[in-house]
């Protein structure tokens, strides 16, 4: 687990974003005493720092500033200060990303996965694995034992999305969530004709039931 | 001053004059005078008269051409009598005093009324930094929440950023030299963040977006673009139809980039098409449906505006609409 460090001095933002940090499977860490963050994190040794300007003590870019001369850690601004300015500093400063308050949450956890994979810790797998199904994200297809199919690229996000949990019902909310973070921004009946489409293909690799639809709560592999 | 509305002013002191002169005449005739030599001073009288009539014509009329040259040099007009050379009569220096006092307290209510906007302007976008830590809070509390709490919610505290955002720009659009920086941005990024930003408005809608040749580069700011961008995506998920599309699409223009937002809504009558953008008009559409403010298109022209894009609209009732952002060139900008 990505230990993923917390430096913001509102309690209930900091509390509920390690929650949902937790939630998403990082480990989140969090600072309450702002007298001597430098050393906390130098302790800790976080994958990414989500930092806040407005701090009491040391504000954000000077924080920023001491971190980049001791320990090379990926910072994320997280703030309410949305001017250019502001950005065009903390980035200067050294800030992998800047994001202003209130943010939109699924945006957040992208920009963490992003930079994270930027700075090396994870690599997102291009090959998926499951119930005997082999998805490759960077060639776009599909694979069995019987043979190979191309799939589009919405094929293969909701097909992605499904194989993450495998035997789990995903939503079709959920599911037309996630692919809209993909920046696939589909509504519920072009979901069902890409299903259709995609349970076609997998009929081919001898898979014509491996898309399950459950009535009323979604599909599940 | 012609010379005939500078003797009309006169006409009393013209009348009392001729009177004068002819009860003199009869006076001196009575006594005996000689009348060659009344003559001789009607004449002289007459003459004297006249010459300093027109001594003085000459002399208001100069004044009055000095003093209008003044006004007409002058940005703010109030300021007139604190920039007029002094006068050399004694009624005309009382009426500027006169004047003074009235601009004086002009110019001190201009001030004050300039205070107060600016005030209440550093107030409202404070508020507005302020107001972003609870809002922040709520949603990730919203978020950890259940998902049926979660459904419920986050359409209402997706509608109370949006109404932030568009106070937040009103406020920023007075001064917003301040905040724009115009430089080279990714189209295809301003659209995903504009998207991201309404996501829950749009998904709850059933809205489908589509893309077309987005990945271009434009001279603007990202995040003032964005804003504009998702008026127009609100809009589109507000007056929505059966099905509702929302096509973005991007092309060439020699050096500028024309981005065009098709929806195919409800759509917007001809005869309203015209007052769209005007602050605080709501259509029949915005009546029928509630909730309009007649904020956000003006809002669009107000941004359009600082960011010297064109903005221009088209619509066809029960078709669509269709608004057309034209990124200025690199060339063209007056401000970088």
């Amino acid at each position: 687990m990505q230990k993923i460090m917390i430096i913001e001095d509102d309690p209930v933002i900091r509390d509920e974003l390690a929650l949902l940090l937790e939630n998403e499977g990082y480990a989140p860490l969090t600072v309450t005493d702002f007298s001597d963050v430098p050393e906390q994190v130098k302790r800790s040794a976080p994958a990414l720092i989500l930092l806040d300007i407005g701090l009491p003590g040391k504000d954000g870019f000077r924080l920023c500033a001491d971190l980049q001369k001791t320990v090379r850690i990926p910072i994320i601004f997280v703030t309410s200060r949305d001017s250019s300015l502001d950005e065009i500093r903390a980035l200067g400063l050294g800030g992998d990303d800047y994001i202003t308050k209130p943010y939109n949450i699924p945006v957040l956890m992208s920009r963490i996965k992003a930079v994270l994979r930027r700075s090396g810790g994870t690599a997102e797998a291009d090959v998926t694995e499951a119930l005997g199904l082999r998805v490759d994200m960077a060639k776009g297809t599909a694979q069995t034992e019987s043979g190979r199919v191309e799939l589009t690229r919405n094929e293969l996000q909701i097909l992605a999305c499904l194989m993450r949990r495998p035997g789990e019902i995903v939503s079709r909310a959920d599911l037309i969530e996630t692919l809209w973070e993909n920046r696939i921004y589909i509504d519920d009946n072009t979901l069902s004709v890409n299903v259709t489409r995609l349970r076609k293909k997998l009929e081919e690799l001898g898979r014509p039931d491996l898309i399950k639809t459950r009535r009323g709560m979604g599909y599940q592999l | 001053m012609t010379f005939r509305e500078y003797l009309s002013d006169r006409t009393e002191r013209l009348i009392v004059g001729t009177v004068f002169a002819f009860a003199a005449a009869g006076f001196l005739l009575a006594t005996g005078t000689a009348a060659g030599v009344l003559v001789i001073l009607l004449i002289a009288w007459l003459a004297i008269a006249a010459g300093m009539l027109l001594f003085d014509y000459y002399k208001c009329r100069t004044r009055l051409r000095e003093l209008w040259t003044v006004m007409d040099g002058l940005d703010e007009k109030y300021l007139f009598a604190e920039c007029v050379p002094k006068g050399d009569g004694i009624y005309e220096r009382k009426l500027l005093e006169l004047t003074r006092r009235a601009g004086k307290s002009m110019i001190r209510a201009v001030s004050d009324a300039r205070e107060a906007q600016r005030a209440y302007q550093e107030y409202v976008e404070s508020w507005v930094h302020e107001i972003k830590t609870p809002m922040t809070a709520a949603e990730l509390v919203c978020r950890n929440a259940d998902a049926k709490t979660r459904q419920k919610l986050l359409p209402e505290l997706a509608q109370i950023k949006a109404h932030v955002e568009r106070a937040l720009f009103y406020a920023r659009s007075e001064s917003a030299e301040k905040d724009i920086l115009i430089r080279e941005a990714d189209l295809a990024e301003i659209a995903a963040q504009a998207i991201a930003n309404h996501r829950t408005l749009l998904i709850e809608n059933g809205v489908r977006v589509e893309t077309e040749q987005i990945e271009q580069n434009v001279y603007t700011d990202a995040k003032w673009a964005a804003f504009l961008l998702g008026q127009l995506l609100q809009n589109a998920a507000r007056y929505r139809s059966e099905h509702p599309v929302v096509t973005l699409s991007a092309r060439r223009l020699g050096k500028q980039v024309q981005l065009a937002v098709s929806d195919n809504g409800i759509g917007i009558p001809a005869h309203e098409q015209p007052r769209v953008f005007d602050r605080g008009f709501t259509g029949q559409n915005g009546r029928a449906r509630g909730g309009s403010t007649g904020m956000g298109l003006y809002l669009c022209r107000r941004v359009a505006g600082c960011l010297e894009a064109d903005l221009r609209l088209s619509s066809e009732e029960g078709r669509g609409t269709r608004v057309t952002i034209t990124f200025p060139a690199k060339e063209n900008l007056t401000k970088t």
